[in-house]
């Protein structure tokens, strides 16, 4: 009892009444403005973190888009690549085989030509031979042989000289 | 002029001083027995005043003042919601107000020639009977009122279901319990706030000597300011998720099969 003379009825309903338009007073200015505000920016927030990430998304897609064309490229230059070393090793096979067909006509025409030489030379050789021949033998005998004996000398001679070589 | 009568003593504030200098005058004579009422409706004033200004051309980028307001109101939303969920979203700018409101009827206790309304115990019990009047509304509104006997009769009963007694039992229990509620709210908040008062009317009267105490215990009075804030808003929250809890137990018993 002495507890509640500490109470007084119109102290409290007054105090009821003070906070009751406390509260209607900071609902109108303070909570609904600023929990909306709130959630205004807790949703912009929101919004521009979607944004980020739709962007990064882009951003991923294209990077990967990007290294799949750099890597298609790599690989297409590669392949040209390769394709340049084949074509060029080809090529080279080309005039390889082509510069040893060349060589081997130039060696068969220079055998055909040293060939041909010496069977010049040998003509001649054997012509100045002759002479030689005829000029010793007209010197040891003191006359000229006459066409027939000369033919059958020289005929003679050349065989020996071919029996030796 | 309370320990002359036998009484606890007081600091004097600018009400009592007031009171005395114009004691000749009818309304002087009973102007301090109106100082709780008094310091409340400044202390409305200057609430409001803040929250008009802050919010007065609110912006996405708050000013020093509305970026203050802000945090106040987003944590006691956390604070709120942390407990209630998404519905408590509901119950903020009520719990807040009261929070905002003890917390500064606590504090100016501590201005010189001020004094706390939280201090009396009509202000406690009035706060405490907002409180007591809006749980049982919500739980009418949420549970319907046979809904919420059945919830003043305990949930879940179990075994208990098919008797009689335990749930008139209990359901008697539970009602003292509910009308005991807003005693001891009110009574804890203004006892510590009082105690607090009249520490420091004491150690007032110590003089000089006495200073580093006085510093000493104002430090702890505010600290005891928020904690009763915070003690007094968790359990009316706890009051609030009581009586709403049991919207979700269906959910957690289907879950739960």
């Amino acid at each position: 009892m002495e507890l509640l003379k500490m109470l007084s009825t119109s102290e409290i309903v007054a105090q009821i009444i003070s906070f009751l338009l406390l509260f209607f007073l900071l609902r109108i200015f303070a909570w609904n403005k600023v929990l909306a505000l709130l959630d205004a920016r807790r949703e912009k927030i929101a919004a521009e973190f979607r944004e980020i990430e739709e962007v990064k998304a882009e951003v991923a897609k294209i990077k990967a888009d990007y290294e799949a064309q750099l890597a298609a490229i790599d690989q297409t230059a590669a392949r040209k690549i390769q394709e340049a070393v084949i074509a060029a090793k080809q090529v080279s096979e080309d005039i390889r085989k082509q510069a040893h067909g060349e060589a081997e006509r130039i060696i068969r025409s220079g055998r055909e030509s040293a060939q041909f030489e010496l069977s010049k030379t040998k003509e001649v050789l054997k012509n100045e031979i002759v002479d030689l021949v005829i000029k010793t033998v007209k010197g040891v005998i003191g006359e000229t042989l006459t066409g027939e004996q000369d033919e059958r000398m020289i005929e003679e001679f050349l065989q020996k000289i071919e029996k030796a070589e | 002029m309370n320990e002359e009568q036998g009484l606890p003593p007081e600091l004097p504030d600018i009400l009592k001083i007031l009171s005395k200098s114009i004691s000749s005058v009818p309304i002087g004579q009973n102007l301090y027995l109106w100082e709780n009422i008094v310091f409340s409706l400044l202390v409305i004033a200057v609430l409001s005043f803040v929250a008009y200004r802050a919010t007065r051309k609110p912006t996405l980028v708050p000013g020093r003042l509305q970026n203050a307001v802000e945090v106040i109101v987003g944590g006691l939303d956390d604070f709120v919601c942390g407990i209630l969920g998404p519905k408590g979203r509901k119950y903020v700018p009520f719990i807040g107000t009261l929070f905002v409101y003890i917390f500064t009827m606590n504090m100016i206790g501590l201005i010189p020639f001020l004094k706390s309304p939280t201090a009396s115990w009509s202000t406690t019990l009035a706060l405490a009977l907002c409180v007591f009047v809006y749980v049982q509304y919500t739980a009418v509104k949420e549970l319907g009122i046979g809904g919420y006997l059945d919830h003043l009769a305990g949930q879940p009963r179990g075994a208990m279901a098919y008797t009689v007694i335990m749930p008139v039992f209990i359901f008697f229990l539970h009602v003292i319990a509910e009308l005991i509620r807003p005693l001891s709210l009110s009574l804890r908040l203004r006892s510590n706030v009082w105690g607090d008062e009249l520490l420091l009317a004491v150690l007032s009267g110590f003089g000089l000597g006495g200073l580093p105490l006085l510093v000493f215990n104002m430090a702890m009075a505010v600290l005891m300011g928020i904690v009763q804030t915070v003690v007094f808003c968790i359990l009316t929250t706890i009051y609030f998720a009581l009586v709403l809890s049991h919207e979700h137990e269906p959910t957690a018993a289907i879950s739960e099969k």
